[in-house]
């Protein structure tokens, strides 16, 4: 919050863990119940999906500054991908619950079954909400990307999906050892996503760095501690390498990978946000002809008795 | 106002401010005055001078860059706004906050290129109890919700110029109606050669450097 009086490039310091915290919890969340809608997977699965999707909205909460006021967000979804996000979330918990409610013992009297038309059109609305709630943020980030160029990118939106899915699949393989009915394509989409989420921020990292300015400078952040060691060694190794040899090459590990995929996600999460860096102020010795001060003192003297000159024809 | 924050067809007035890059002397006194007017928080400017060490010896000099709200003619800020509490006002192009309908939640201060924004985490003053200008002052903000430079509108609608426009020792800062050419401060920008901060972001700042 406090400004900085000079001109060097700063990062954004309004955001940090918590956001980072919401983001995984929503995305991770979202990306779960796509999952458990794709796969097939058991309900409890569902049932987590909506415990992290609610829970994040909580974090949201704590991250604002008058939470009391939280209902005033729904105002303008006209223009706000941040209004329009609450919607995706309200209708994400309502549908997602009305869905998966009839599984259990507790909701049997709903008048629809768990396999009914209704119940899967319902699932259907909850999944695009879900896909929304993992979009949404990226969206939001590019209306920001004016002032932050690092969020400017289409890549964005794709590997929040990814890591939303990926997460999805981390939590899977993170109970595959207590759980049954576990489809087998869980190892591989994990394998597919690490894969490509690696390709992605590689091209990510290098175009913001080509890209120069303060979009270099947040590879840079990236590059220089303390984000250097979140990144390289939470988000590269631990979030993805390690997983990646896990479940490769030690199939009882796949919890363990699954744990390590989360890790991952929450802290690729925080170094997007705070490798955010903000354009720099205009440079002011640019624009102006320095080589004015070069001047003597007869110069001035010229140049003071034009100025006075001027200044008294000129119109009020 | 339209929804998507652009000032509507109504408004006639437009201010802007004016910086004279050759008079400024970076002394700092619109940071003071700015902060006694409205009695921001603890490490909060609305107003500030960048200073910038430019060239090597025995040519070295300080550069100075006054920066407030730019009041963008498009303002990145008030479409991201999830509440509406940040507007254009009707009459004017002045963009302000709405503090009892913001809701703390950032958006503004991240989407602003000017880095214009802020949002205080609580009421606390410079010291460990507030002073009584602190105690009186710091009602006019709210703290956890977004607040900015608000061209003194307190004073604009009184017919007083912006605080630090009235402080400026070296009258760097002219304050006026870009709407209206025969106003100083649409002159001295059709006169002198100038810029806009960060033009190519296509924000239209109202805010003028002039070199």
């Amino acid at each position: 919050m406090t400004n900085a009086f000079n001109t060097q490039l700063r990062a954004q310091q309004e955001w940090s863990w918590l956001l980072a915290i919401w983001l995984f919890l929503g995305g991770t969340g979202s990306g779960l119940f796509l999952l458990f809608l794709l796969l097939g997977l058991p309900a409890y699965f569902a049932v987590i999906a909506l415990g992290f999707v609610l829970s994040g909205g909580v974090i949201l909460l704590l991250e604002l500054g008058s939470p009391l006021r939280a209902w005033r967000t729904v105002f303008r979804p006209g223009t706000s991908w941040l209004s329009r996000g609450v919607f995706f979330v309200f209708f994400f918990i309502v549908s997602c619950f009305l869905s998966i409610a009839p599984a259990f013992e507790i909701f049997s009297w709903l008048p629809w079954s768990e396999t009914g038309l209704l119940a899967k059109l319902l699932g259907w609305i909850a999944a695009v909400c879900a896909l929304m709630i993992i979009l949404y943020p990226a969206f939001f980030f590019h209306s920001t990307s004016l002032a932050i160029p690092f969020w400017n990118t289409p890549l964005l939106p794709l590997l929040f999906v990814s890591y939303a899915v990926l997460g999805g699949d981390g939590i899977v393989l993170l109970t595959a050892s207590y759980a049954s009915h576990i489809p087998a394509q869980v190892g591989l989409l994990a394998i597919i996503l690490i894969a490509l989420n690696a390709v992605m921020i590689a091209i990510y990292l290098l175009t913001m760095d080509r890209a120069g300015g303060s979009a270099k400078e947040s590879v840079g952040l990236l590059n220089r501690a303390p984000l250097r060691w979140i990144f390289w060694v939470g988000v590269v190794a631990l979030g993805l390498i390690f997983p990646l040899l896990g479940i490769l090459f030690m199939a009882p590990a796949a919890s363990t990978a699954g744990a390590c995929i989360l890790i991952g996600g929450v802290l690729f999460r925080y170094c997007v946000l705070k490798a955010g860096v903000y354009v720099p102020p205009a440079l002011v010795a640019d624009v102006t002809d320095w080589s004015k001060l070069n001047r003597t003192s007869s110069d001035f003297a010229r140049e003071y008795a034009g100025m006075t000159a001027q200044r008294t024809s000129r119109p009020r | 106002m339209a929804a998507n924050g652009q000032p509507s067809k109504r408004a006639t007035v437009k201010w802007g401010v004016a910086v004279d890059l050759k008079r400024c002397t970076g002394c700092q006194a619109c940071t003071m005055a700015c902060k006694l007017e409205n009695g921001t928080p603890p490490g909060v400017f609305w107003t500030r001078v960048l200073e910038k060490e430019e060239g090597t010896f025995p040519l070295a000099y300080k550069v100075f860059m006054p920066l407030r709200c730019n009041h963008c003619s498009d303002p990145p800020c008030v479409p991201v706004c999830p509440t509406g509490a940040s507007y254009v006002r009707e009459q004017d192009n002045l963009v302000l906050v709405n503090q009892d309908q913001c809701v703390g939640c950032h958006a503004c201060v991240v989407a602003c290129p000017y880095q214009a924004r802020f949002v205080p985490g609580s009421n606390a003053g410079y010291y460990d109890e507030h002073t009584p200008y602190e105690d009186t002052n710091y009602k006019k903000w709210q703290a956890g919700t977004a607040q900015k430079c608000t061209l003194c509108v307190h004073r604009i609608d009184k017919g007083l110029r912006p605080a630090c426009v009235e402080t400026c020792p070296t009258e760097a800062l002219v304050f006026g109606d870009l709407n209206d050419p025969r106003s100083k401060i649409s002159t001295l920008i059709r006169q002198r050669s100038h810029f806009q901060p960060s033009a190519e972001l296509g924000t239209d700042p109202c805010v003028f450097y002039l070199t």
